[in-house]
């Protein structure tokens, strides 16, 4: 895996984007999201002078009264948003395209999780990353700025995919910390019913819910020719099948299979997106944060 | 014709299946693929068993390479074609035109002659050995192939071995006559002498002799030099007189084709033995070299006062006489059961082997080029 987990070119396109949430409200001080409430920060941060559109309010007058001058107060700004990033770490993750080995799910899902941080960096949102494994949940708790993205690319670098996906009751600690209408970001290949419902229950639950879905080359095209023994990887259930016999039919099956997920995600009122392996990492991202919806 | 000369290499053959199995291998084996949407696979049909092989021109080249090898190793020759026409040679000095006239249209009259030219050309002038050349063409022709000879009433040309042929041989004598050998005495030798100057006492002995050999009405064949004088041509027999080595000049002279009779005292290595009381002769390069076993006076060599001594000196100096090679042509009709020859067949191995490297030139060019796919 490469050390930096954001490809050069889609770094720079992210400038243009900025994480969105409907849900979220400004009763928790001034954001980078639309919120009703206005008014200074809680905490006092510095002095500055006066420019040209500041409201008049916000001049300090007794300071203009000591020294003749207008200054602005200005106070740390407390983002009201709460990014989760949730990371499907089954052992399904750990497939990668024939034709390009080095990515895999896996792969993609650190680096859109990479790029979800530098969102959140940038406009001052906390984030968070939950990785979702069969051994249990693996946490880094919501915090903001760049040691805190640092914390979350060591946990990411150190992420790898193995086991199926987990039981509901060691999704336990995932309901205590993931706060109403925080923002949770799901990114799997929401093959595994378990998958599915936990992003249903988590919009169900007023959190402002968002899945990416996973998919390689192999799983759109089926480019298989010849005899393969196909194995899944998380119930070792094999299938012996001649790829060029199988193709027409698991397209329209898994197209079948696609637009039921996206009929549920829609009917949840769950933001989707669709990733497949070959494409740029932002594309997902675009997709879902290019517009603004709120 | 083509033929094998080991054809125990043509079992190399059987690594014809590797290439084929290199190439197969890939479409049997049904490859392990971690596949996730497994539930979306339908389960109905099977891996179609057909035989299908990557790349074709790779695997004909890699195939024709392979045989190529084996028939290498094999060793194929080119052998004639056996062709089982009769053959007519005649002995030149035979009159042909009978047997031109006798011979059936698949027979060609050729000439006993090296090459054995046709008859239409006109038949070599020197005499020939027949004898050798007629075992030259029985190893020749192929073993059905009839061969009648028409030979002159007397037969010249023979050797000592009696003839035996492989084939039953039509042995016609014709008339003609072969052309025959020069004979008679052979003409004396002439002597030149180089001497050192405390020898010229022996010289009056050499001399008479050469008088003695003298025809009225040839010139004297003697002459006499000291030693610096330069060396008389290869047609007169040097006397080299002078103790100690003979000089490297004398030596070459001999060796290519002269006849020289040295002192007693001169340094040589062993010689031979042959030759007589006279004088020990040995072979040297082309030429004979001849040492005197005593000193040119009467004291020690007592038979230079006897009367025969110019006879004995001549005898000494010449060439031994060839042995009788002329008989009647029935008495010396040839045998039969005489070995027979395989005939020695061109092999292709050399042209084979280039073949071969050019193709596997090709076959790496075409297996490492920069537009293939991964795969065998």
């Amino acid at each position: 895996m490469a050390h930096d987990l954001i490809p050069p070119g889609v770094r720079s396109r992210l400038k243009s984007l900025r994480l969105t949430s409907r849900r979220a409200v400004g009763a928790q001080g001034i954001g980078a999201h639309t919120s009703r409430s206005r008014g200074t920060g809680l905490e006092f941060a510095q002095y500055r002078a006066y420019e040209q559109g500041d409201e008049p309010r916000q001049i300090d007058w007794k300071l203009y009264a000591r020294s003749d001058k207008f200054f602005v107060r200005e106070a740390e700004r407390e983002s009201p948003l709460a990014l989760w990033i949730l990371i499907d770490a089954s052992a399904s993750m750990a497939q990668a395209d024939g034709a390009r080995p080095g990515w895999s799910r896996l792969d993609a899902a650190k680096a859109l999780a990479a790029c979800l941080a530098e969102l959140a960096i940038a406009q001052g949102d906390r984030f968070g990353l939950i990785a979702l494994h069969a051994d249990g949940l693996r946490m880094v708790a919501p915090g903001s700025g760049p040691r805190h993205r640092d914390r979350l690319l060591i946990e990411l670098h150190a992420l790898s995919a193995s086991g199926g996906f987990p039981d509901p009751a060691r999704l336990a600690p995932l309901w205590e910390r993931i706060g109403a209408q925080d923002l949770v970001v799901m990114l799997g290949d929401f093959f595994d019913e378990a998958g599915v419902a936990l992003v249903e229950r988590l919009a169900a639950a007023r959190r402002e819910t968002l899945a990416v879905q996973l998919l390689t080359v192999e799983e759109r095209d089926f480019p298989f020719e010849g005899g393969h023994r196909f194995r899944d990887p998380e119930t070792d259930a094999e299938l012996l099948g001649d790829g060029t016999a199988l193709r027409a039919d698991f397209i329209q099956r898994f197209a079948d299979a696609r637009a039921a997920l996206q009929a549920r995600f829609d009917a949840a009122g769950i933001r989707h997106a669709t990733y497949v392996l070959d494409e740029e990492v932002d594309a997902p991202l675009r997709q879902l944060f290019g517009r603004r919806l709120a | 014709m083509l033929a094998l000369l080991l054809p125990v290499g043509l079992f190399a053959l059987a690594a014809l299946a590797l290439p084929a199995l290199i190439h197969l291998a890939r479409r049997s084996e049904d490859r392990r693929t971690d596949f996730a949407a497994l539930r979306w696979l339908s389960e109905k049909p099977k891996p179609r068993q057909r035989l299908r092989f990557d790349e074709w021109p790779l695997l004909l080249l890699r195939l024709l390479l392979l045989a190529l090898v084996a028939l290498w190793l094999a060793r194929p020759a080119l052998r004639d074609e056996a062709d089982a026409r009769s053959w007519i040679v005649a002995v030149p000095g035979v009159d042909i035109a009978e047997a031109r006239d006798a011979a059936s249209d698949d027979a060609e009259i050729r000439w006993l002659a090296p090459d054995f030219p046709a008859a239409d050309r006109p038949a070599p002038a020197a005499p020939q050995p027949v004898a050798s050349l007629l075992r030259e063409l029985d190893a020749q022709l192929p073993a059905g192939a009839a061969l009648t000879v028409l030979l002159p009433e007397r037969l010249s040309g023979l050797d000592g071995e009696r003839l035996r042929l492989a084939r039953q041989v039509d042995w016609q004598v014709a008339p003609g006559a072969m052309a025959a050998p020069r004979r008679g005495l052979p003409p004396p030798p002439v002597l030149a002498v180089r001497h050192a100057p405390d020898q010229a006492a022996s010289l009056r002995y050499l001399r008479a002799a050469a008088v003695a050999w003298q025809s009225p009405d040839q010139p004297l064949g003697y002459s006499a030099a000291g030693l610096d004088a330069p060396l008389p041509d290869r047609r007169s027999v040097l006397v080299w007189l002078a103790p100690g080595r003979l000089p490297a000049a004398v030596t070459d002279w001999i060796e290519r084709g002269g006849t020289a009779l040295v002192g007693a005292d001169t340094d040589l290595e062993a010689a031979d033995g042959a030759g007589g009381a006279l004088a020990e002769e040995r072979v040297l390069g082309r030429g004979r070299l001849l040492r005197l076993t005593a000193p040119l006076t009467p004291a020690a060599m007592p038979q230079l006062l006897e009367p025969d001594f110019p006879r004995q000196l001549q005898a000494v100096l010449a060439v031994p006489a060839a042995p009788p090679s002329s008989a009647r042509a029935v008495d010396v009709a040839p045998l039969a059961g005489g070995a027979s020859y395989p005939r020695a067949a061109r092999e292709l191995q050399p042209w084979l082997a280039l073949l071969i490297a050019a193709l596997l030139f090709v076959e790496r060019w075409v297996a490492t080029r920069r537009a293939r796919r991964v795969a065998p």
